[in-house]
């Protein structure tokens, strides 16, 4: 028993000391491997949701995002909305949004990206206020916060 | 005398130092210089061969002289400064400024630490995602990676990872070496299992609010890499109890008591490496028969990890992070390295060569990145 213990710890150890050895050469393979684990998948409270509807314009593009709502155990009742415009925005951005695809606008949205003022105007009165609006790499992101339930 | 009754348990002849080392060098020039150095760049040749001598003359150094924590701490901290200077310069580059901004935040572009993985766990169960700003798979210190790191590190090291891969210990390891003699000289050891409540804390409060918490809130290494912008009093609270934790926890304990006062009684991460100490094939162990119960380990330990009943009874806890620091200090070489399975007291060079080898190399590729990037900017600073 003592020799199949020894011999069983020192494998282990050898074990580990290969796993050592091809951690870095692989590590990318290793990677892509984890990060296509169920679970590795950014929670919307960050990506900002899957895209529920593109507008493309002339000169730019609306993504809106699905409405996030994401908790631990069951969904929350308050939660967001993002708004990401992309390619060539003018200064002033003014918008009518309708978040949740019912065909009725929710809100009124404008930006003047020059001196980084949103305005926000709801019309359903889910919609509560600008969380976020920021210059990206991409162009320009509002995060709205809206109601589930009123 | 003593000493060197120690010493020639573990140190090596000249020639034998450089034959251990050999193989530590071969892997380390493929990995550091990618088998082809490029001396087209002068500055940035420079900075590749500094940082492969560095490492190789370290791990020379602790076949030839027989000590391990002094060789390992220079590389260690090294770490710990140089990766805080990358991140930093790279922020000044980027965005002017250390803070991270909102768009930032937004585009999912933060860096992902270790430290993260505790506040994970919950929500990749139930939510089956991540709750942090980073990128999956792309970028610098993405998320997949960092988790395969820390895994591979954790599981053959165990809370060796704390000592040989943590790019933050090196900031409490090293003010921990301030002074002589320690200011406090009594902590209780009870708060050793501190960091299980602010791992309990973390996980379920991270989870409840789906936002990394101890990011967010409590690391006190937000100080020295990066941290939210100051635009509100919550993210001036937030800066604020950063610089405290750090000023108290990392700079202001660790220099009073001698101890690595963040790793001990903070981290939760920590809390999980302890854990682990339970499978991985590696630990340190006592010789009784050797042992004149001198308790020079128990006084040196960094962690807490040795009580005088620990070594009364032969045995090492779980919160041994196999720094090599009461190795170094025991004179009767009855405290040493060894190998699951394998009796206290044989095979201790095998096994201390085996460990050194293993913990050695993940620390030297780890940290190589970041002290090329740092030696560079010095290089840059003064020419």
């Amino acid at each position: 028993m003592k020799k199949i213990k020894i011999i069983a710890g020192i494998s282990w150890a050898f074990f580990g000391l290969i796993l050592i050895i091809i951690l870095f050469p692989g590590l990318n393979s290793y990677s892509v491997s984890v990060s296509k684990l169920p679970f590795m998948k950014l929670n919307p409270r960050y990506s900002g949701g899957e895209i529920a509807k593109r507008i493309v314009t002339d000169r730019c593009t609306l993504d809106i995002r699905k409405p996030v709502f994401n908790g631990f155990i069951k969904e929350r009742n308050n939660g967001f909305v993002q708004l990401d415009w992309r390619g060539n925005i003018s200064e002033l951005i003014n918008d009518s949004i309708d978040y949740d695809q019912d065909g009725i606008k929710d809100f009124n949205i404008s930006v003047d990206r020059k001196n980084s003022k949103t305005v926000l105007n709801p019309i359903n009165s889910k919609v509560k206020d600008v969380i976020i609006s920021t210059r990206t790499s991409y162009g320009w992101a509002v995060r709205v916060g809206i109601k589930k339930q009123l | 005398m003593v000493n060197d009754l120690k010493i020639a348990g573990t140190r090596k002849s000249l020639g034998k130092s450089l034959l251990y080392t050999l193989p530590m060098f071969l892997i380390t020039f493929l990995f550091i210089t990618g088998g082809r150095p490029n001396f087209s760049d002068p500055s940035s040749a420079i900075a590749v061969l500094t940082a492969f001598l560095l490492v190789n003359v370290l791990y020379f150094l602790m076949h030839f002289t027989g000590k391990t924590d002094r060789y390992r701490a220079v590389l260690f901290i090294i770490f710990a400064l140089s990766l805080s200077y990358t991140l930093i310069h790279n922020m000044l580059e980027v965005r002017n400024s250390m803070s991270f901004s909102q768009a930032d935040i937004l585009e999912c572009k933060i860096p992902f630490c270790h430290l993260v993985i505790p506040m994970m766990i919950l929500p990749a169960v139930f939510t089956k995602s991540i709750i942090f700003p980073g990128s999956i798979l792309n970028g610098f210190a993405n998320i997949s990676t960092m988790i395969v790191l820390w895994l591979v590190a954790t599981l053959v090291l165990g809370r060796g990872f704390c000592s040989w891969g943590c790019f933050y210990g090196g900031w409490d390891d090293g003010f921990s070496r301030f002074g002589k003699k320690p200011l406090i000289k009594r902590i209780d050891g009870l708060w050793k299992w501190m960091p299980f409540a602010v791992l309990m804390m973390v996980m379920l409060t991270a989870a409840l609010s789906m936002m990394p918490t101890y990011c967010s809130w409590i690391c006190p290494f937000k100080a020295v890499t990066e941290f939210e912008q100051v635009t509100s009093v919550e993210s001036a609270t937030k800066a604020g109890i950063f610089l405290s934790l750090f000023g108290g926890l990392v700079i202001a304990l660790p220099i009073m008591t001698k101890k690595r006062t963040q790793c001990s009684f903070l981290c939760p991460l920590g809390a999980i490496n302890t854990l682990s100490n339970k499978i991985t094939p590696f630990m340190i162990k006592i010789d009784k028969n050797a042992c004149n119960e001198c308790f020079k380990c128990v006084e040196t330990c960094p962690l807490y990890a040795l009580t005088r009943d620990d070594i009364k009874e032969g045995k090492v806890s779980m919160f041994c992070s196999k720094c090599g620091k009461c190795v170094d200090a025991c004179s009767k070489n009855a405290i040493h390295y060894g190998i699951k399975g394998v009796p206290a007291g044989t095979l201790k060079n095998f096994s201390r060569n085996l460990f050194l080898f293993v913990s050695f190399l993940f620390m030297a590729i780890f940290s190589a990145g970041s002290i090329i990037a740092s030696f560079q900017g010095l290089l840059k600073l003064i020419f």
